[in-house]
């Protein structure tokens, strides 16, 4: 299927996003709470482009926008730079505590608004973590409560019973916003403290042990015989190459 | 039904709640309302049970919990005020009702008492809009309240007002 | 119902609709069947509990059929007298008619009287006449005539085209033409296809839905069946507020009574439908009026909305085909397919077809529920039907469409309502909600009122709904406490527009429109907050002082007497003094003053 974006026809598969089609061939259009690993959440509203199908025009959202007709897309017209200075300034004036978005807000003109000087929030509600958690951990957290009290925790806010500790809420989360904190042993994640599983070999840390119990129950194996991946792989380097010497 | 509200909840009483509908999460709202209707909040030991009973994270069972107004997750006071917050309760005062109520018995919306004898929440039109302003008491509405007026509400429910004003 | 229509027996329908019930309608009908069993009343008589007739002010209401009269503001202590009066003897208690305000005349039929004589009744027309337990009393006013009309005289297209040649739009908010949605459903392939109701009616200030599921609520189902037939579903669902107890229940009763009687199960009057319906009840989240939250909740999940760029007509509850219309556009369907859509079209404007229910309230004389043709004028809506302003004091403003819509100022009083219009002036239909203000409403202040139960409701998901709702939620709070600034103004603005073009669901998208409409309209007023640190109605405290002008006061006591923190003093008949120390500026004085010697500072 032959769609237009930003007057260059491009060939796209039927039912891909309209920012899939855009990022495959080479159009930039900035998102904050989108991963390919996830798809479309259409949540933070950076993707907004226009969309002309015959004669009418409208915006929406390019991550959540499936392509079915032979539709014209503008990525960057001043409607569309206007909500996206907006939505920068909305999110910065949320989370001012967070160095990645004041990068944003630098890259953006600003019109005035009240910011409040006292808040330390970092997190800007992308729910990246939570995809995270649904897909790698045990779905320890979620978005609760609702409006603008909208938060991402855990159930009453205590020690994360369902957490494995994975940490891939942090590594995703582009805010820094999840506090983890390890030391030689332990690492402490939302609210809670878990045992390191170092590697016997290199010493490095492989996981916490749910986190390996989880993968175990799985059917998978994160340290076989007490070695991580890295050091697994050495050795068995070493078995090839000792049994064709 | 007032009389079963507020009544301890325990394991038995919960599964015999959670047990009324299938496992499947679109029982979920349905379970917990039944639990609201029973204890006058939702323990936190429903809602886990709720999530093995569906087979969901209890962090969604949390979420939505959260979510929907209907749900406390602390007790609420024997008689809990509704003061109903709709347009036509605001311009004809509702803000002043609350006021009223935070001066003799201390609490804010969202708030119980320490004596677990009163709550205060404010809620969405309650589509009494003919009666402005409203407010329920547990279920029973009290039509075109003044600031006078529900003083003597909370005394006709036992509650102590501050007997220096009216 | 039979016996009730023998000439000589009488019917007494006692309205149990929210308010009578308040204000003890509930004491009235049981102290009547009591009088009735008791006395030697030797007429034969019929007593029932009705729904909302929509003229709550007045309430209780007892209506005494065939005599056609009507009793305001019946209390418990007057049923011995009606029993032996009027029941017994056929004498009127005047005291007990109502009296038109301008003829001070005692009027004995509610047919004669302004609010009722400009509406036309289609959506409520049995709400009222019939008991909403009772579905003899419905099929007795050609009940489910509709379903059978169709199920046997009319194929499944032929339905769909009468309802999009019926002109009939959605009365939940949108207004999209109902037919072309079912013919949109009707045209896939997949299968199970859904029906949904949707009577998750959460606008502040409107109650017409609440009013046709207690009242009427076998009108509802028979929409939904004729829908079914028409789409080849074969489950409904009706999703009502929990908080509205009295509709749950009436709607079970109706659903039983329906199955027991053919209308629901499998093969509905003999034909291949086989469609049932069940109830959810809202957890109370305003958002789950928009369809595709309500489906979400109705899933078992957070009631969060999805872009809807694929229609629910295609891929709707649990992916599938789905149906949803509002609890008022279901009502519509029965009177469509039984009368025609040509006489349906009839009424109405060229945009907008038929009629719509409204729930005037607030500052006004008549509050309570209103059905008029489209097209009917703010001013008729208001002045005639309602009664104009209490108090004497001056209209200011009318909000129509709830959160979602905007204030509409004197000067467009003459506006004909329908979607078309309303939107232009900035505001929409909404539900029906209209809300009149006098001079007593800031509109900077209400503009926050909405923003504010908007920061409760919003779902949370999307940025320009959710921070966008705090922006101007920071912003307008400062300028009702007095620290506006004027580029404040250009902000709100700035901010408003975003949330139009950018948010997710149609919550955010109209989010802001109370802020623009008021900015529109009333800028003058944000000004004073800002410029002359000054509230003109009196009702930003920070920005209030109350005074009493001494030469209009009478001294009659009256502020002293509502005055809740004693800050009134002064001698009878000579003018009073308000201490402004002990002030807590609530406006009890000025609201209850019959000689506007309150003013505002």
């Amino acid at each position: 299927m032959r769609i237009i974006i930003d007057e260059k026809p491009v060939e796209v598969e039927p039912g891909i996003t309209i920012l899939e089609a855009a990022r495959q061939n080479g159009i930039d259009i900035p998102t904050l709470c989108y991963h390919e690993a996830f798809g479309g959440q259409g949540m933070c509203r950076m993707c907004m482009v226009e969309v002309k199908n015959g004669t009418s025009s409208r915006l929406v959202a390019s991550c959540t926008y499936p392509i079915s007709e032979e539709i014209e897309v503008r990525t960057s017209t001043p409607a569309i730079a206007r909500i996206r200075r907006n939505i920068i300034g909305l999110l910065y004036r949320r989370a001012p505590n967070s160095e990645f978005m004041r990068q944003w807000y630098e890259k953006y003109e600003q019109p005035q608004s009240r910011l409040s000087p006292d808040v330390e929030e970092s997190c800007i509600l992308c729910r990246l973590c939570v995809k995270a958690c649904e897909e790698m951990g045990s779905s320890a957290i979620a978005a609760v409560f609702r409006g603008t009290e909208k938060r991402i925790g855990t159930p009453y806010d205590d020690a994360a019973t369902a957490c494995i500790g994975c940490g891939a809420c942090a590594q995703i989360c582009p805010t820094g916003a999840i506090a983890m904190t390890e030391s030689e042993d332990r690492r402490t994640i939302w609210n809670r403290e878990f045992a390191l599983v170092r590697c016997q070999k290199c010493g490095r840390p492989v996981g916490t042990g749910e986190q390996l119990e989880y993968i175990a129950s799985k059917g998978g194996s994160a340290l076989e015989s007490g070695l991580c991946q890295v050091c697994r792989k050495k050795q068995a380097a070493v078995r090839v190459s000792e049994f064709y010497r | 039904m007032p009389a079963e509200t507020n009544s301890k909840p325990n394991e038995e009483m919960l599964l015999a709640i959670i047990n009324n509908y299938p496992g499947e999460n679109r029982y979920i709202l349905s379970i917990m309302q039944d639990m609201q209707k029973q204890f006058n909040y939702l323990p936190r030991q429903g809602l886990e049970m709720i999530a093995l009973h569906v087979d969901s994270p209890f962090s969604q069972v949390y979420s939505m919990a959260t979510f929907y107004k209907a749900f406390s997750l602390v007790p609420k006071g024997r008689i809990n005020f509704k003061v109903c917050d709709g347009t036509a309760c605001h311009i004809k005062g509702s803000n002043v009702i609350i006021d009223q109520i935070y001066k003799h018995l201390g609490i804010r919306p969202g708030e119980t008492t320490p004596d677990g004898e009163f709550s205060l929440e404010t809620v969405n039109c309650i589509g009494a809009c003919a009666l402005a302003p409203a407010v329920l008491a547990n279920d029973r509405v009290h039509p075109k309240v003044t600031s006078a007026g529900i003083v003597e509400i909370i005394k006709s429910y036992g509650g102590h007002v501050d007997a220096s004003s009216k | 119902m039979q016996a009730a229509n023998d000439l000589d027996s009488k019917l007494i329908l006692v309205c149990c609709g929210t308010g009578c019930l308040a204000n003890g309608s509930r004491e009235v009908y049981q102290s009547l069947k009591k009088q009735l069993t008791d006395s030697e009343v030797t007429v034969s008589t019929f007593t029932k509990p009705t729904g909302c007739n929509g003229w709550c002010e007045k309430g209780p209401l007892v209506k005494i059929m065939p005599d056609d009269i009507t009793y305001c503001q019946v209390k418990a202590s007057d049923v011995p007298a009606i029993v032996e009066k009027t029941i017994q003897n056929g004498e009127l208690l005047e005291r007990l008619l109502y009296r038109d305000p301008q003829t001070k005349k005692r009027v004995k039929s509610h047919h004669q009287i302004d609010f009722y004589k400009k509406q036309h009744k289609l959506a409520l027309r049995n709400i009222g006449e019939i008991d909403p337990a009772s579905i003899d009393d419905y099929i007795a006013r050609d009940g489910y005539k509709a379903l059978a009309k169709a199920l046997r005289k009319m194929t499944p297209s032929e339905v769909v085209e009468e309802v999009i040649a019926s002109g009939l739009r959605g009365r939940g908010g949108g207004g999209f033409p109902t037919g072309i949605k079912w013919r949109a459903a009707a045209g896939q392939p997949a299968q199970p296809k859904y029906v949904i109701c949707n009577g998750d009616e959460g606008d502040p200030g409107a109650f017409m839905d609440r009013s046709i599921m207690e009242g009427d609520p076998h009108t509802v189902i028979e929409g939904m069946i004729i829908c079914a037939y028409a789409i080849g579903a074969t489950r409904g669902f009706i999703y009502v507020r929990d908080e509205y107890s009295l509709a749950v229940t009436n709607l079970g009763i109706a659903i039983d009574s329906a199955r027991r009687h053919g209308y629901l199960g499998n093969n509905i009057l003999g034909s291949q439908l086989c469609f049932d319906i069940e109830i959810v009840r809202g957890g109370g989240a305003f958002v789950c009026g928009e369809e595709t939250a309500l489906m979400a909740s109705i899933e078992g999940n957070v009631g969060e909305p999805r872009d809807k760029y694929v229609f629910p007509t295609e891929k709707g509850l649990w992916g599938q085909p789905t149906v949803i219309n509002n609890v008022e556009t279901w009502a519509n369907i029965p009177v469509i397919i039984q009368d025609g859509a040509e006489q349906f079209a009839a009424l109405g404007t060229a945009g907008s077809k038929g009629t719509k229910v409204f729930s005037l309230v607030g500052k006004v004389v008549n509050t309570g529920l209103v059905e008029v043709p489209m097209g009917t004028t703010l001013r008729d809506i208001i002045f005639t039907i309602g009664g104009g302003i209490p108090g004497g004091r001056g209209f200011k403003a009318v909000q129509t469409g709830g959160p979602s819509g905007g204030c509409i100022p004197e000067s467009k009083l003459d506006l004909q309502v329908d979607f078309d219009s309303l939107l232009e002036a900035g505001s929409m239909m909404g539900s029906g909600g209209i809300i009149v203000m006098d001079d007593r409403t800031c509109m900077v202040e209400i503009a926050r009122y909405y923003v504010h139960f908007l920061a409760g409701e919003s779902c949370g998901k999307c940025t320009p709904c959710r921070e966008g709702i705090k922006a101007l939620l920071d912003t307008l709070t400062a300028i009702c406490h007095g620290q506006g600034r004027e580029e404040d103004l250009l902000y709100l603005e700035e901010i408003s527009h975003t949330m139009q073009d950018a948010s997710l669901c149609a919550l955010g998208r109209t989010a802001a429109n109370p802020v623009l409409s008021t900015l529109r309209y009333f800028k003058d007023e944000y000004l004073a907050h800002i410029r002359e640190h000054c509230c003109p109605a009196g009702i930003c405290r920070e920005l209030t002082e109350f005074e009493i002008d001494p030469a209009t006061c009478t001294g009659c006591g009256l502020c002293t007497k509502n005055c809740p923190v004693d800050a009134i003093s002064g001698e009878k008949k000579q003018a009073h003094i308000i201490d402004q120390n002990k002030c807590i500026r609530c406006g009890e004085c000025i609201d209850h003053c019959r000689f506007n010697a309150v003013l505002v500072r």
